[in-house]
């Protein structure tokens, strides 16, 4: 025991100790080269770190989180021309320079805010934020353009005066920034909350109804990005003392991308390395070779990009691994599970129904999928929906938990109405979904996808690993049920289907949702498996008087776990009742034979 | 009135000629084709070499539209396909080939503006007004092209399989359409249109190794507000083109050169289906 809380202990110390340790040797590195390094390199360096800078930036909007950036230029640009324009038509002084640093970093975030606007919503498709980082560099160089002596138009500003250092001095702060941004950057994205960036890469939908606001998280890390970006750009201006339109363009922009393609997005150090060894690179072989020289450039990157997505930095780091003496894994740090306190819900909550539907319908075009259906589910109840494909029973589930779906009537969560909202803040009125397919983020370990999962209701650390997760006990029930528990740090991508359906079952869970839909929950598990889940099932609801909505075809399997049955046909409910009444009827006997819609008429009209 | 007219129609007529390559590889393939401004400028420079050899400017057509065929071949085999799962990485790739396509023409031919003497001259009085002819010639290119590309899609079987395809590909191959085939073919044929446009816009415009890139981001915007049909692009060249002139006309140029892409962005934030029916 007291092992283990040492193991602990230290591995929560380490990913500090050890950032803090890589950066404070990069800085003493970077004094010595200061001193050391010719005139010519330290002049190309500083300008190489500060796109390293804002390398990394489209790095984390891009290898990280997926959104596949062409605009980090523009605001590179933005920071450059506030100082540049300040400097040029005012004069430069120090509150000068800071109020230009102020007002490129606000005009940066404001415009940031104006395309996460556009760029990020519920159900924008990744190459619409794509378009969007490209249009904004095009727009903003033509408003250079049309700037006329203001802007200095398409040959930019340049002779204005700066910060009087010696060129050492800018070397060191370019430098000192590099490294504090990748630092700050490198202890995030392993952070418990940086994981959450690959979640989104991996699978959007499923942050959505884990309750995470997807597209409010991706503003606010463009909103990041872009202040870093023209923070790296008002630097530029100050140590070279010109700005041209070039800065901010889209060909900029689409370099940056290059770089951190070729030295690994998704890995911080691989961007960085990129970036300085093209950049310097340039400097040293564009006069040698001229058109060569961004050939080479062009054909690494197109080989990179179609043999090895993952850039150089993999290459490299197994390289280095083979190279160097055997070390322990630092990803294997074991997390304990533990069992979190249950929320308070009054007994109020019960009377009234935890799943109210009036009169859903979904139509595409003329075509009715679902066509006024109404019932209520109270807590504690099983409640089974069949019927024959394409009877709209996805379809509803789909109704339930995002209130964009419907075409008609109305869905009430709790006592509460879900109008239009999102799928994430149905999720913040109880409802949980599990998917038909089993979705898990493939590349995080059991631990980290339950931890995505806990996000709304326990905002996890910027800055480090917590070797405890807490979930509540019907997620833990699962877990250990399934052996998952033992299995905290594998990859998902490792795990078995059936694993995989228990594990998305655990993360729905981990919501505490009061509802849970579950769409076809025991597709492709084994007997045995099927068996472990339904009685899962049957002491969610009974036990933690929560109620499910199931969706299945295996009657025999709905038999025995509902207790209640609803039979859907054609986008109506044909029937709704207990468990004996639904599967001894003739009506569902003809549904699932595929007979004659007649019979199921006539039965309709005998019942009303 | 009458000139802004024309203008408005040989515009729409133009940005029809450059983006329907990319709407054909847009449609069938769901990737955005980046090296469509390579193929446009290797298109320009066929029509160069056309020149040089003392052939007639009208043999820059078809030389092209073989040119970018066969490079197309090439492209779709070996960047191009390993892509069909990561559409994101296409775009990259692709734009990276432009990249490599510029350097490989720049060391053959230099930096500089090469000129082609324009098939022909002057201009021509049409209801009372002078107007460029070339241009007006290209209205009925690009009337053929339309033509042309609605028959192969609606009146050859490879037509068909295309249609199924866009439609709904699982169900394509299981039909036993090779799927493969017809992007193989799609893509091409989105290349040699490419270079052809590239050949058929050089008197309108000047020949140098960047020439295509202006036209991308336009073409670009113009396709993803097209969708896949022939008609959407149509559409959406005649409104987005006429904007455009209105714009350039009315307000000032350059603020005419941004109008596409501003407004094909917003209107894909409000209708991400764009001109396209939905």
């Amino acid at each position: 025991m007291a092992d283990s809380a040492y193991a602990l202990r230290a591995s929560a110390a380490s990913p500090w100790r050890r950032a803090l340790l890589a950066g404070g040797v990069a800085l003493v590195l970077l004094a010595v080269c200061s001193v050391v390094l010719p005139t010519f390199l330290v002049n190309n360096l500083i300008r190489a770190f500060l796109y390293a800078a804002v390398a990394l930036t489209v790095d984390l909007l891009w290898g990280y989180t997926g959104i596949l950036t062409f605009g980090q230029s523009a605001f590179f640009g933005i920071g450059a021309y506030a100082a540049g324009l300040i400097f040029t038509h005012a004069g430069f002084s120090l509150p000068l320079a800071a109020g230009a640093l102020v007002a490129g970093i606000g005009a940066a975030w404001l415009v940031s805010r104006a395309v996460g606007w556009l760029a990020f919503y519920h159900g924008a498709s990744p190459l619409y934020a794509s378009v969007v980082t490209l249009v904004l560099p095009i727009v903003l160089v033509q408003g250079i353009y049309s700037g006329g002596e203001f802007t200095g138009s398409s040959s930019g500003l340049s002779g204005f005066d700066s910060f009087d250092i010696p060129l050492e001095a800018w070397f060191f702060i370019a430098g000192a920034f590099l490294i504090c941004l990748a630092v700050t950057a490198w202890m995030f994205v392993r952070s418990d909350a940086g994981r959450l960036l690959v979640a989104i890469r991996e699978n959007e939908a499923r942050c959505e109804y884990l309750g995470i606001d997807v597209s409010r998280y991706k503003a606010r890390l463009m909103d990041t990005c872009a202040v870093i970006a023209a923070f790296a750009g008002f630097l530029f201006a100050c140590v070279q003392m010109v700005v041209a339109p070039e800065y901010a363009g889209f060909v900029f922009g689409t370099e940056l991308v290059i770089w951190v393609a070729l030295g690994g997005r998704g890995s911080l150090i691989g961007p960085i390395a990129g970036t300085m060894l093209i950049d310097v690179g340039s400097a040293y072989l564009s006069g040698n070779l001229p058109y060569v020289w961004t050939l080479l450039v062009g054909v690494a990157f197109v080989v990179v990009i179609v043999a090895m997505p993952r850039g150089l930095a993999p290459v490299v780091a197994i390289g280095a691994r083979r190279a160097l003496p055997r070390r322990r894994r630092a990803d294997a740090e074991p997390v304990v599970f533990a069992v979190a306190k249950a929320r308070e819900h009054g007994g109020a909550e019960e009377a009234r129904p935890a799943l109210s539907i009036r009169g859903v319908q979904k139509h595409f075009g003329s075509l009715k999928v679902l066509d006024g259906i109404s019932f209520d589910a109270r807590a504690g109840e099983l409640l089974s929906l069949i019927g024959p494909n394409g009877a709209g029973k996805s379809t509803l589930m789909r109704c339930i938990a995002d209130g964009a779906e419907r075409s008609a009537g109305s869905v009430e969560i709790g006592g509460t109405d879900i109008r239009t909202l999102a799928p994430y803040d149905c999720v913040a009125l109880g409802i949980g979904r599990k998917f038909q397919t089993a979705t898990v983020f493939e590349s995080l370990t059991v631990a980290e996808a339950l931890r995505i999962a806990r996000h709304r209701v326990a905002p996890p650390s910027k800055w480090q690993r917590s070797p405890v997760l807490e979930l509540p006990q019907p997620a833990l029930d699962v877990l250990r049920l399934t052996g998952l528990d033992r299995m905290p740090g594998r990859e998902c991508r490792y795990l078995s289907h059936g694993q995989k359906q228990a594990l998305e079952l655990a993360m729905v869970l981990a919501l505490e949702p009061r509802t849970v839909l579950l769409d076809e929950p025991t597709a492709g598990l084994t007997k045995q498996e099927r068996t472990q889940i339904g009685e899962i099932f049957v002491a969610l609801s009974s036990r933690y008087r929560m109620c499910l909505l199931l969706v299945e075809h295996d009657l025999e399997f709905v038999q025995q776990i509902s207790s209640r049955i609803i039979v859907l046909h054609q986008g109506r409910i044909v029937m709704d009742g207990g468990v004996d009444e639904v599967v001894n009827s003739e009506l569902v006997r003809s549904v699932y034979a595929g007979e004659s819609h007649a019979a199921a008429g006539t039965q309709e009209e005998g019942r009303a | 009135m009458l000139n802004l007219g024309l203008d408005v129609a040989t515009t729409a007529a133009i940005l029809f000629i450059v983006s329907a390559g990319l709407l054909m590889v847009f449609g069938v393939m769901k990737i955005i084709n980046f090296s469509h401004g390579a193929f446009l400028t290797v298109g320009g420079y066929a029509s160069v070499i056309v020149a040089h050899l003392g052939l007639a400017w009208w043999w820059g057509v078809p030389f092209a539209l073989a040119i970018g065929f066969v490079l197309g071949i090439a492209v779709e085999r070996f960047i191009v396909r390993p892509l069909y799962a990561r559409p994101l990485d296409a775009i990259l790739a692709t734009w990276g080939l432009g990249i490599i396509v510029g350097q490989i023409v720049t060391l053959i031919f230099g930096r500089g503006v090469q000129m082609v003497a324009s098939p022909v001259e002057g201009a021509i009085p049409l209801f009372g007004v002078q107007y460029s002819a070339y241009r007006l010639i290209l209205i009925g290119v690009a009337l053929v092209i339309a033509l042309a590309l609605g028959w192969l899609l609606n009146g050859t079987r490879l037509g068909l399989q295309t249609r199924a395809v866009i439609m709904n590909e699982a169900l394509a191959r299981g039909l036993g359409i090779s799927s493969s085939r017809v992007r193989f073919m799609t893509f091409c044929t989105g290349a040699a249109l490419a270079s052809a446009a590239g050949c058929l816009i050089t008197p309108l415009a000047s020949v140098d190794p960047n020439m295509g890139v202006p036209w991308i981001v336009g073409a670009f915007m113009l396709v993803l507000v097209s969708g896949s049909s022939l008609l959407s692009l149509a559409v959406a060249s005649i409104v987005l083109g006429g904007a455009q002139v209105l714009v350039s006309t009315f307000v000032n140029p350059v603020l005419g050169g941004l109008t596409i892409a501003v407004l094909a962005a917003l209107l894909l934030r409000f209708r991400p289906e764009g001109f396209a029916r939905g």
